[in-house]
């Protein structure tokens, strides 16, 4: 199930590469736990991150992390090593509106939340403080949602990975009038589409289609793959192997420049930033190129600069994670 | 609420993608340009080991060659057995001198799908695998170096290597030549893949209801999946905790990984020919598909790395007999891959 459908699709991908030495990494700022979500605001560029483990979402301003919204629950993911994580992906549907996916309650009670921003220098609000907020509760046949890890928007819907439901991979997609959001309801069952796991990292691509990164089993390496869903119904309209373990983000800088973040679970040494790359070699039509090395990294977002900024877990006891920016 | 990708649109995809071919079949006839058995897809052939007539003829005489132990009492087919679902129908494996292992022979059916080998992942891929249970003092006990020794010493087989490797006997070679057997052993156009093909009488109605159950209320999907109806990957299911939230009395993957969240973890198996390979489990311990889908049903045995996948299901009994009957009947292929034991050099 894992190749090439579209031909189309690779033009979404740049098509070729010199050999280069990994970019350079700046951190933009530290003292963050378990940072899992980045945005960067419409109008004023100001880099927002959600500071997972910590139950916040910061915005960075100088270097410094700035409570923004406060009190998030906060869970525990993975059964060793373990991780504290409450929000997870954060999304700009305009410069005040923030929509946030939540991490923090047990499946089936996990949240959506949309925020109505204070304004730089105002206090920050509290978790509960929401403008709105939605679930994917359990029906007679489905499991409850969790984990809204990625989110990704196309103007007229929200498209949300979730990871509650192990047997459909569900992504969910809230509709969005002006700044109304929902409903929100389950949409793509991506296992049932591709036979892999985990739909975590998720972006719009140039010409319209939901890009998803599908983590694949966290015990199993090189099993993560791309997969381009048309946005209107939902059809699978390309699926690659990658040959990385566990995409955790995805992101477009330009049209054509593809990066996805490697956690690798099994190796974290190996984890890192790399740029997917379309193939002429009709077996393996995408390769991969490493960008840079990270430390456990969990999310990412471009600039008009073609930066990229990535949210890293990092090692070491305590607030050891960070944002970074990439200059590729 | 739409589900977008409905069964039908993955039924035609995955339909678009199976006229491809894996190469040879058990007895080394060359199947080029024909169909894969219904349900499965094309199988990864590592570069370095490509299919051939000659090398898959070899690697079968090696598979059911005693000769291949200590004692000559013992060759892959012992405890692989094709008259046995290519495992053992007993709890563990036994080795050389009677030694039991600790761990049930799993079967090698569709083993070339998964890249991961052994209960533990310890091996990757086929060729990675082979040599371990040669070597193995309770298994075959017989020290690599050995083995190629005792090999070499047989003109048939330094014959055939020379044919098919252009060298002398060899451990990568053997290695390779078990592996290129091992990937002609699989299983498909099971009534399961000829009900998703549009054969709607190919299941019993109460193998349909399982079906149903399989891939929804009872979550077997989430680990169970794709065409050989495995996820590749290590789960614990609680198997093998005498008491809750006890100590697992084989600690599984972890040995492999030393990750805390490996613990008890186990592969998941294929499921298909699942029929013929009783007593499931790592552990031999569970002796019928009933009892097994009744572990599942009360949520496994509790423990700190329990999966979240496996919790109370709330089957009834009918459940439960129509998940088991869309095991045995809907799993169980016409198409069985028996080999018989060649005439060995």
């Amino acid at each position: 199930m894992k190749r090439i459908l579209s031909l189309a699709i690779v033009l979404v991908m740049a098509s070729s590469s010199s050999v280069m030495a990994e970019a350079t990494v700046d951190t933009v700022a530290g003292g963050l736990t378990n940072p899992c979500g980045v945005a960067i605001q419409p109008g004023t560029g100001t880099i927002f991150v959600a500071d997972s483990g910590a139950g916040r979402v910061v915005r960075i301003v100088d270097g410094k992390a700035e409570a923004v919204i406060t009190d998030f629950p906060v869970d525990s993911y993975g059964k060793g090593p373990k991780y504290a994580i409450g929000p997870l992906g954060l999304l700009f549907i305009d410069e005040n509106v923030l929509v946030v996916g939540g991490g923090g309650y047990p499946d089936n009670e996990d949240l959506l939340r949309v925020y109505n921003l204070p304004k730089a220098g105002e206090a920050a609000i509290k978790a509960d403080q929401m403008a709105a907020s939605f679930k994917l509760e359990k029906t007679e046949d489905l499991a409850g949602e969790g984990n809204f890890y990625g989110l990704a928007y196309d103007g007229s819907s929200i498209f949300v990975t979730t990871n509650g439901d192990d047997t459909k991979g569900w992504i969910g997609r809230a509709v969005v009038s002006g700044t109304k959001v929902g409903p929100f309801q389950r949409a793509i069952a991506t296992k049932e589409a591709t036979e892999v796991d985990a739909p975590v990292g998720i972006t719009m691509a140039p010409d319209g289609s939901i890009v998803v990164g599908q983590m694949g089993e966290i015990t199993v390496p090189g099993d993560a793959l791309i997969t381009f869903y048309d946005a209107k119904n939902g059809q699978v309209l390309a699926n690659y192997e990658t040959g990385l373990s566990d995409i955790t983000g995805v992101a477009y800088a330009g049209k054509k420049n593809l990066y996805v973040t490697d956690f690798n679970w099994g190796k974290t040494a190996d984890g890192g930033l790399f740029r997917v790359i379309a193939s002429k070699n009709k077996n393996k039509p995408v390769k991969v190129e490493r960008i840079a090395t990270l430390d456990k990294p969990t999310a990412l977002v471009t600039d008009t600069d073609g930066n990229v900024y990535v949210t890293i877990i990092g090692s070491g006891e305590g607030a050891s994670g960070s944002l970074v920016k990439v200059t590729p | 609420m739409r589900q977008f990708v409905s069964r039908l649109s993955l039924l035609a995809t995955v339909a678009a993608m199976s006229c491809l071919v894996i190469g040879l079949d058990a007895t080394g006839k060359d199947k080029k340009g024909s169909e894969l058995p219904l349900g499965l897809k094309a199988m990864k052939i590592p570069a370095d080991n490509p299919q051939t007539a000659a090398k898959i003829e070899l690697g079968k005489q090696l598979y059911f060659d005693k000769r291949l132990s200590v004692d000559n009492t013992v060759s892959c087919a012992s405890c692989h057995d094709p008259n046995k679902g290519w495992s053992n129908g007993e709890k563990f494996a036994t080795g050389v001198r009677g030694q039991m292992g600790g761990r049930s022979a799993p079967t090698i059916i569709n083993s070339g799908y998964v890249h991961l080998q052994f209960w533990d992942g310890r091996a990757e891929a086929l060729e990675g695998q082979a040599l371990g249970p040669i070597a193995n003092p309770i298994e075959m006990d017989l020290p690599i170096e050995k083995a190629v020794e005792k090999i070499a010493a047989i003109p048939g087989y330094k014959k055939q290597f020379k044919k098919v490797f252009k060298s002398a006997v060899t451990a990568d070679g053997i290695a390779k030549a078990i592996a290129a057997f091992e990937r002609t052993i699989v299983s498909g156009n099971a009534p399961y893949d000829q009900f998703k093909a549009g054969n709607e009488s190919a299941l019993s109605e109460s193998a349909k209801r399982g079906m149903d159950l399989f891939f929804n209320k009872a979550k077997c999907a989430a680990c169970h999946k794709g065409e050989s109806f495995t996820d590749g990957a290590f789960h614990n299911i609680g198997v093998g905790y005498a008491e809750e939230n006890g100590e697992p009395a084989d600690v599984g993957r972890f040995a492999v990984t030393n990750q805390l969240g490996d613990k008890g973890a186990f592969k998941t198996p294929t499921l298909r020919e699942i029929a013929k390979t009783a007593p499931y489990m790592h552990d031999g311990s569970v002796a019928t598909l009933e009892e097994v889908v009744k572990f599942y049903n009360k949520g496994g045995v509790k423990s700190p790395q329990l999966s979240e996948d496996i919790f109370p299901l709330k089957l009834n009994e009918q459940d439960i007999q129509d998940i088991v009957n869309f095991m045995k009947e809907g799993l169980s292929s016409q198409d069985y891959p028996h080999v018989d034991p060649p005439e060995l050099p």
